[in-house]
Formats: C-alpha cells, sequence, structure tokens
C-alpha cells in the first residue's frame, strides 16, 4: 500500500503548473532565454571569428622576422652593408631573407603635382621574391619580375593606390618620379600586417640604382626562420646584419599583433560570457522567486494533493520538475536565439560558422542545472508545508 | 461484533503556544464498517482538528489512532500518504477542485497517486461521476458547474479509490438549503451502497438526517446518540 506517481502524470503536473499561469511562465523562461542566447552568441561569433584569424595567421605563418638593421626611420647615421641580407641568410636555420630599400623619390600622379605632395607616400626599392615572403598577393596586374625590376615599372601597395587615385590598370595609368614617368603593372591587395608596404610604392633595384643612386643597403629585412629556432635566430641577427652598430637593429615579429588580437578577443569573449553567466544567474534568482511565490499561492492545492495520498517526495519533485521545465524551455529558446544571432553574424561578416555542438549541449545543461537549483528551496518548501494546515479554512 | 475500520483512544492534540490550544482532550470514539455518522459542535470545538486526525492528515499529541487497527502513529510519512491513497477520502467545503480541469480529470486526479494508468483513472472517474448522478456533465469545468454539481464532483473524488472511509468536512457550508438536502441525500444513498462516511458540520438539521450524531464540545465527545 504505498502512493505511487508515474513519470508521464509528473510530465503532466509540470506542465499543467505552468500552463495555469501562462504570462508568468513566458516571463521568467525570457530570463533565462536571454541569458542562454547571449552565452551561445558570444560563444559562437568568437568561435566563428577566431576560426578566420586561425586561418590568417596559418596562411602569413608566425616564423616571420621583420628587421630594420638602421633602426627604423630615424638611423643612426651608420651605413648598413650591403651584403647584409646574404650575411643573414647564412644564419642556419633562416629559410630564406627579402629586403627592401627606401629609395629617396617622391612619387606623384603627374607632374603637375607639387614635389611635397607626397600623400604620405614612400618609394620603396623591392626584390622580386618580396611579396610571396609577406603572403601578399596581387589585386591587379602582376608583381616585379625578372624584366620589370630593369625599366620604368612600378608595383602600388593597396593604400598608394587610393591614394594616388588609381582603381585599375585601364587604361595603363602612369605615375611621376622625380622627373621620370613610371608605368604601373600591377595594384597589391591589402597586407595587414606590412602597413608600411601597403603605403608605397615599389620599384625594382636595378632601376632605383640607376635613376636615384640607391644602393642594396636594407632598410628593411625579411627574414623567415625554422620556427622553434625563431627566439635564437632572433638574438644574433642584430651583430650579424649590422656589426658596427648592433644596438640599433631593431627586430620585431608581425604575426604578434594579430596574437594579441587573438588574446584581446578571448579576454573579451570571457568577458561577454562572464555576463551571460550573470545573467543566468539573475534569471535563475527569479525563478526560485517566482517559484516560492507559487508555492504559498498554491497551499491548498499542495494540501489536496497530500490529502490524495502525494508523499513529501511527490510534492518536492513536481515544484523542481516544473522549475526545471521552465528552465528548460527557457535554454531551447535561448539557444536558438543565440545559433540564429551567430549564423546571422556569420554570414553578414563572411565569416567561417563554428556553433560547437558540445557548446549547445552545454548551455542547455547549463539551463537545466540553474532550473533545478532555483527550484530545490521552493521544492523543500512546498514539502514541508503540514497537509492539515494546507487544507484549513 | 467486527473490529471498527477506525478507533480512537484517549486522543488529545495540543498546540504548542504560546498560548498553549487543547483542541483535543481524551478522545474515544469507533466508526464501523458501513457507519453514515456526523461529527457536530459549534466552532471552536476541534471538529477541523478531529477530522484531520482521523484522516491521517494530522498527528496526535496523545492517545492511539488505528485504521483498520494499524496504529497510524507509527507510521512515517510516507507510509501515511500510502494510507491516505488508498484506504481515505476527503470532500472539503471550498470543493477544492482544479479548475484548469473537467469534472472527469478532476475526479481522475484522485486516482494519480496510486501509480495507476490515464485511461483506467478516467474510466473510473466516470462511473464515479455516474454515481452521484454527473453523468451528463463528464466534460464540464469546475466554473460551468453549480456549486451543488461541483460538491458532487469533490464527492466523486474521494470516492473513486474505493476508500474504507471518507471524510466530509462541512460539504454543505457553501451550499443553499436546497442543495444541501440534495447532498445529503446523496451520502445516505452512498451508505447505502455500503460507503463508510464521517460527516463534519455545525449544522444539526443536517446532522439530524444521519443514523448517528456525535457532539464536540471543547474538544471533548459531550453525546454519542442514534438520532
Amino acid at each position: 500500500m504505498r502512493s505511487r506517481l508515474r513519470l508521464g502524470d509528473l510530465f503532466g503536473l509540470g506542465l499543467r503548473g505552468l500552463a495555469a499561469r501562462p504570462a508568468r511562465a513566458v516571463l521568467t523562461a525570457i530570463g533565462i532565454a536571454i541569458g542562454i542566447a547571449a552565452i551561445v552568441a558570444v560563444i559562437g561569433i568568437s568561435a566563428s571569428g577566431r576560426a578566420d584569424l586561425i586561418a590568417t595567421l596559418d596562411r602569413l605563418g608566425t616564423n616571420l622576422l621583420r628587421v630594420t638593421p638602421g633602426g627604423g626611420v630615424l638611423g643612426t647615421g651608420s651605413e648598413v652593408p650591403e651584403e647584409a641580407r646574404v650575411m643573414a641568410a647564412r644564419i642556419g636555420p633562416v629559410e630564406s631573407v627579402t629586403q627592401t630599400t627606401r629609395v629617396d623619390a617622391t612619387v606623384r600622379r603627374n607632374d603637375l603635382i607639387g614635389e611635397l605632395e607626397t600623400g604620405g607616400i614612400g618609394v620603396l626599392a623591392s626584390r622580386t621574391d618580396l611579396l610571396g615572403e609577406l603572403g601578399g598577393s596581387v589585386r591587379e596586374g602582376r608583381f616585379l619580375d625578372e624584366a620589370a625590376i630593369r625599366g620604368p615599372a612600378v608595383v602600388l601597395g593597396s593604400v598608394a593606390a587610393q591614394r594616388l587615385g588609381i582603381r585599375d590598370l585601364d587604361p595603363r595609368p602612369r605615375v611621376y618620379m622625380d622627373g621620370t614617368w613610371f608605368t604601373v603593372i600591377g595594384i597589391l591587395e591589402p597586407l595587414e600586417l606590412h602597413p608600411d608596404v601597403e603605403r608605397a610604392v615599389l620599384i625594382g633595384y636595378p632601376v632605383a640604382e640607376k635613376l636615384y643612386d640607391t644602393t642594396e643597403s636594407p632598410s628593411t629585412l625579411y627574414v623567415r626562420a625554422e620556427p622553434d629556432f625563431l627566439n635564437d635566430v632572433a638574438e644574433v641577427i642584430p651583430a650579424t646584419v649590422n656589426p658596427q652598430s648592433p644596438d640599433a637593429v631593431e627586430v620585431t615579429r608581425p604575426s604578434d599583433a594579430l596574437q594579441a588580437r587573438r588574446a584581446a578577443d578571448e579576454a573579451l569573449t570571457n568577458l561577454l560570457i562572464g555576463l551571460g553567466a550573470v545573467a543566468l544567474l539573475v534569471a535563475g534568482v527569479a525563478i526560485a522567486n517566482i517559484m516560492v511565490m507559487s508555492v504559498l499561492e498554491r497551499r491548498t492545492e499542495i494540501g489536496v494533493r497530500r490529502a490524495l495520498g502525494a508523499t513529501k517526495r511527490h510534492i518536492r519533485i513536481q515544484f523542481l520538475f516544473e522549475s526545471v521545465l521552465l528552465s528548460g524551455i527557457g535554454g531551447i529558446v535561448g539557444t536558438a536565439l543565440g545559433a540564429g544571432i551567430t549564423v546571422a553574424y556569420a554570414a553578414n561578416r563572411d565569416l567561417t560558422l563554428a556553433v560547437p555542438p558540445p557548446g549547445i549541449a552545454l548551455s542547455i545543461g547549463a539551463a537545466l542545472v540553474v532550473g533545478a537549483l532555483a527550484g530545490l528551496y521552493p521544492a523543500w518548501r512546498a514539502a514541508r508545508i503540514p497537509p492539515a494546515e494546507a487544507v484549513r479554512k | 461484533m467486527a473490529d471498527p475500520v477506525l478507533r480512537l483512544h484517549g486522543v488529545s492534540k495540543i498546540y504548542p503556544g504560546p498560548p498553549e490550544v487543547r483542541a483535543l482532550d481524551g478522545i474515544d470514539l469507533s466508526v464501523q464498517q458501513g457507519e453514515l455518522l456526523a461529527v457536530i459542535g459549534p466552532s471552536g470545538s476541534g471538529k477541523s482538528t478531529l477530522l484531520h486526525i482521523m484522516g491521517a492528515l494530522d498527528r496526535v499529541t496523545s492517545g492511539t489512532v488505528e485504521i483498520e487497527s494499524v496504529d497510524v502513529a507509527r507510521l512515517s510519512d510516507r507510509a501515511l500518504s500510502g494510507l491516505r491513497s488508498h484506504k481515505i477520502g476527503f470532500i472539503f467545503q471550498d470543493f477544492f477542485l482544479i479548475n484548469g480541469l473537467d469534472a472527469t480529470a478532476n475526479v481522475a486526479e484522485g486516482l494519480v497517486y496510486r501509480g495507476m494508468r490515464r485511461r483506467e483513472r478516467r474510466e473510473r472517474a466516470q462511473a464515479a461521476l455516474e454515481r452521484v448522478g454527473l453523468g451528463h456533465r463528464l466534460g464540464h469545468r469546475p466554473n460551468q458547474l453549480s456549486g451543488g454539481e461541483r460538491q458532487r464532483v469533490a464527492i466523486a473524488r474521494a470516492l473513486v479509490g474505493d476508500p474504507t472511509i471518507v471524510f466530509a468536512d462541512e460539504p454543505t457550508g457553501n451550499l443553499d438549503s436546497h442543495t444541501s438536502e440534495e447532498i445529503a441525500e446523496l451520502f445516505t444513498a452512498l451508505n447505502d451502497e455500503g460507503a463508510t462516511l464521517v460527516v463534519i458540520t455545525h449544522e444539526r438539521e443536517l446532522a439530524e438526517r444521519f443514523p448517528r450524531i456525535v457532539e464536540l464540545r471543547d474538544g471533548q465527545i459531550v453525546g454519542d446518540h442514534a438520532s
């Protein structure tokens, strides 16, 4: 002779309990839905963004060092040896080296524009392998090749092209550099890690030497080395490329900027997830609040159920289940909402969509846990009500 | 004579104060199978407390309560719940029906804690509603029913599990005199079919329709006689 409650009936009781006050149930579930949606969207968007960042890092590689042997723009005045590039290439783990050298010339759209109005565009002498070493590509035309480096041919960085007002190669545009007209043979795609190249026009070393007395002494060296020995290479490079004043040599790793962005992204993501968790917590407190209220209002129902044979445990799981049901519904709606936001954002920003399924399972699980925790106290209170008092008039 | 279905011996109930309230004071009472009796007394005489103790909803301070010769004081809360679900039916003054459910579902709710399947619950609920004369109101919700009809639904809910004994707490307290009459007749008819009923009331008129009257005053039985 025992009281028994079927699982299916428990389900019915829970649904009926919520359906009896639909507006209240919806409003309470919205809290959970918002918290979960925020967490899912943040995880989804940051995962999608990170996927793109990682792809960029993979493409550009993290093993490139940028070396300014003369100490950047200000320099030391001491001459960097012309054979610096060859010396650097001799360091064991170094895979390849290329270089650029600042050319003492100005570039203008035509000869009618004043010599001082350069728009901040520099002129660089470049080797034919520069673009490949930087992981860049041309948007229009072609890069400098063996033929082009000897003649009046120029390739424009993306920002330089924009400032010069040259959008494409039709009809064959030319630029004016200190008395000589150069034909534009190519325009580069943006090089996000190399703003100095983006803002420059590139010509070959032979033509630079002939027209502007440029030497092979590098302004910037680009050194690609075996990743495991990158730090060792960075250490020996200054003395190798500028034995006279190694202290003036600056060595940087352009990919550090991306890594830093990634770290910043992660920090921001964690912060937003934290905020979502707080929202979830607040929603949990709201559920607990509503359930306590519900227990007070439904004292008689509790008394009648006890009179009909419900055990304390039956009352407890009825209210606990209602609470879990409430948060579960909120969790499912919130997950759908968050996934929707992620899909829309990724589509809008052209990102690789990455909503991790474990994340979705986890967020619904989190909602259920919040519901269960929020329901514990109200359920305990409901079960503790003495039946005789609950049915008293 | 057979063992009584319900026996109270020296039952006292004290609500700890302050001020301490002695709601029941040395009650001795036996109810036989198939009896229909009224417990009558003015308000504050301890009627409701007695009903809750007889129905195993509340525990005594001292004395014993036996239902079918089992001392309920020794039972755990869980066992008491089992006892209520199988052996005891309750009818309340305010009916206490669930508003969102129709008559059949309300009556079937009386079997939920027996672990019975839904279909069987509904079949039994319909039979119980026929028994109280509401066969034509199976699908009506409480707010579509009159007061008398609601109380009939509550009576059907109390009877649906074929309990050993049914307790009614002021069952006509919210009904007009004509409807009260009908409910009293229904109790008599159900008793004729074999149900054991204890009706608590403060209306002497209602009590006098039943074969036995127990009079309660200040927590003590002051009269127990056939009407």
